[in-house]
């Protein structure tokens, strides 16, 4: 078991506890919206980002958000009008960055920043610093903030894009701010999680979430519990076993959903309903 | 206040990166308080004509009212008004979603942002799902209805908005003939308590509701009968364009 000092112990602890918040917050209406690949390029574009941050000697953290909100903005009006199919966005935009990245890491100059990059790629709870845990904890109060002044719109796109349109809510602007957020929670849990590995830490705990529940006002409540809780036990993993943060993280929430699958009611109904109609 | 509440004149809806257009030339004047009925074959434009006329399709030529307003300057203002019964579509069985909230869903625009559903809200709710014959499945989660209970509460959602102007887009399609025989004595009964306009789409001849007094006819795009009910359903023409659909088919 690694033993931390009480004040790094702490900020480790928060820094899950806020990107889980944040992330599978996020993953509620990545999920029910089909936005995962637009998510999974955003993730790697942010990894991409930070790595060409680094390259360049600019702030890592700034230069993810701006690569990912660049993806979001080049994505999101393609996606939106559907001229572009899921396979393909993943296919091109998922391998470019990723090479992108890499050539960034190949260029980033001394050994420490290669550590650095290094970190962004796999996660690391060392480098979750202060300012992490700011914009970390304004993200989540803005969260909150937008879920509960903007519930009843929120539920309506969530249901059905076009209806909600047709009865006068601007779903154009949500969807965005959908994207935007989603930018920013990918960005800000990088450090913690790692570019490779952040969006099943926004997927995972929805999908959980949702083998459970037929309210949507529950799933949005659990999914940010279940997201919190794999965090806080893929941290004890990770300093019991010395294994990387972010691929603990991953695994926890990885386990946690194939458990949910098979202990689901949702599911136990659907299958006790095939018995009957065999 | 104009006596029409559309009024829609020369309109062609092309979609983007089409040159033909989806609906073409299109006339159209409805009354206050009308039930009129658009039938044609498939592909006639009819889900065109209807979103053009809420706002989701943009016309590309002519002009658009609704309620005395142009439609693609005040869409948003205009859709709080209009109630949309979009074509039965499938529902995912896990879908996180109960009647009662899917039915409040109906009033978010009309709430406006920043507002929160108060308590006279959730009563309209209530009493739509009263109406339509849903009021116990306010708990119950919407993909586990069957196809007629679905499109129940999309009507019930419509109504809840209290709109002026109802637009319902193949409300009979999956349903079987009793509950079709529902579902019409439901929009007579609503256009006649709650004097709303109502606009409804169909592709099948056999089944206009017995209220509606006028039906407009599509084909490819074009508006090309116009008359009272009676009248169409005896025409030549309406004979000759459905047998070509049934003989494609």
């Amino acid at each position: 078991m690694i033993e931390l000092p009480l004040a790094i112990l702490i900020t480790s602890v928060l820094g899950s506890i806020l990107a889980g918040f944040v992330c599978s917050t996020m993953g509620v209406f990545v999920v029910r919206m089909n936005l995962s690949s637009i998510g999974y390029c955003m993730s790697h574009a942010a990894f991409a980002g930070a790595a060409f941050g680094l390259m360049i000697s600019f702030d890592p953290l700034l230069s993810a958000i701006l690569f990912s909100f660049g993806t979001a903005l080049i994505l999101g009006p393609l996606a939106e009008k559907a001229r572009l199919e899921s396979n393909v966005v993943i296919g091109f935009l998922f391998s470019i960055m990723i090479a992108l990245a890499f050539i960034f890491l190949n260029f980033i100059p001394g050994q420490a920043a290669s550590g650095t990059a290094l970190r962004i790629l796999w996660g690391n709870i060392f480098s979750v610093g202060y300012n992490d845990l700011i914009l970390l904890g304004i993200l989540s109060a803005t969260l909150i903030m937008f879920i509960t002044v903007f519930y009843k719109e929120i539920l309506s796109i969530m249901f059905h894009r076009k209806l909600a349109d047709a009865t006068g809510i601007n779903t154009k602007a949500f969807y965005f701010a959908v994207l935007f957020f989603t930018g920013f929670a990918v960005s800000l849990s990088l450090r913690l999680v790692g570019g490779l590995l952040v969006f099943a830490l926004i997927v995972n705990p929805t999908s959980t979430a949702y083998q459970f529940f037929y309210d949507f006002k529950k799933i949005i409540i659990s999914s940010p519990l279940i997201g919190i809780g794999s965090c806080l036990i893929g941290f004890w993993l990770s300093m019991a076993a010395n294994f990387p943060i972010g691929a603990s993280i991953v695994v926890v929430s990885a386990i946690v959903f194939a458990i949910s699958v098979a202990v689901s009611p949702k599911r136990k109904k659907k299958r006790k309903k095939d018995v009957k109609i065999n | 206040m104009t006596e029409n509440i559309i009024e829609l004149q020369n309109v062609d809806t092309i979609y983007e990166g089409e040159k033909i257009p989806a609906i073409h030339n299109i006339n159209l004047k409805v009354r206050y308080g009308e039930f009129i009925t658009i039938i044609g074959p498939n592909g006639a434009g009819k889900t065109t004509l209807l979103e053009t006329i809420n706002g989701l399709i943009p016309y590309t030529s002519g002009t658009g009212h609704v309620f005395g307003k142009e439609i693609k300057k005040h869409k948003m203002d205009i859709r709080k008004n209009i109630g949309y019964v979009i074509q039965n579509f499938d529902i995912d069985p896990l879908a996180p979603f109960l009647c009662k909230d899917i039915v409040m869903t109906g009033r978010a625009g009309k709430i406006g942002l920043f507002r929160f559903a108060t308590k006279r809200d959730w009563e309209l709710v209530r009493h739509n799902m009263d109406i339509v014959g849903m009021k116990g499945f306010a708990e119950r989660p919407i993909g586990k209805l069957s196809g007629g209970e679905f499109q129940k509460i999309l009507l019930a959602r419509a109504l809840s908005q209290e709109p002026k102007l109802l637009l319902l887009d193949e409300p009979f399609s999956n349903l079987d003939l009793s509950a079709r025989r529902k579902m019409e004595k439901l929009l007579t009964k609503i256009h006649d308590e709650k004097n709303i306009t109502i606009v409804m789409v169909s592709h099948d001849l056999n089944f206009i509701p017995q209220r509606c007094s006028r039906v407009v006819v599509l084909d490819k795009g074009r508006i090309i009968m116009d008359d009272r009910r009676e009248n169409i359903l005896t025409s030549d023409m309406i004979t000759t364009i459905f047998h070509k659909e049934e003989s494609r088919v």
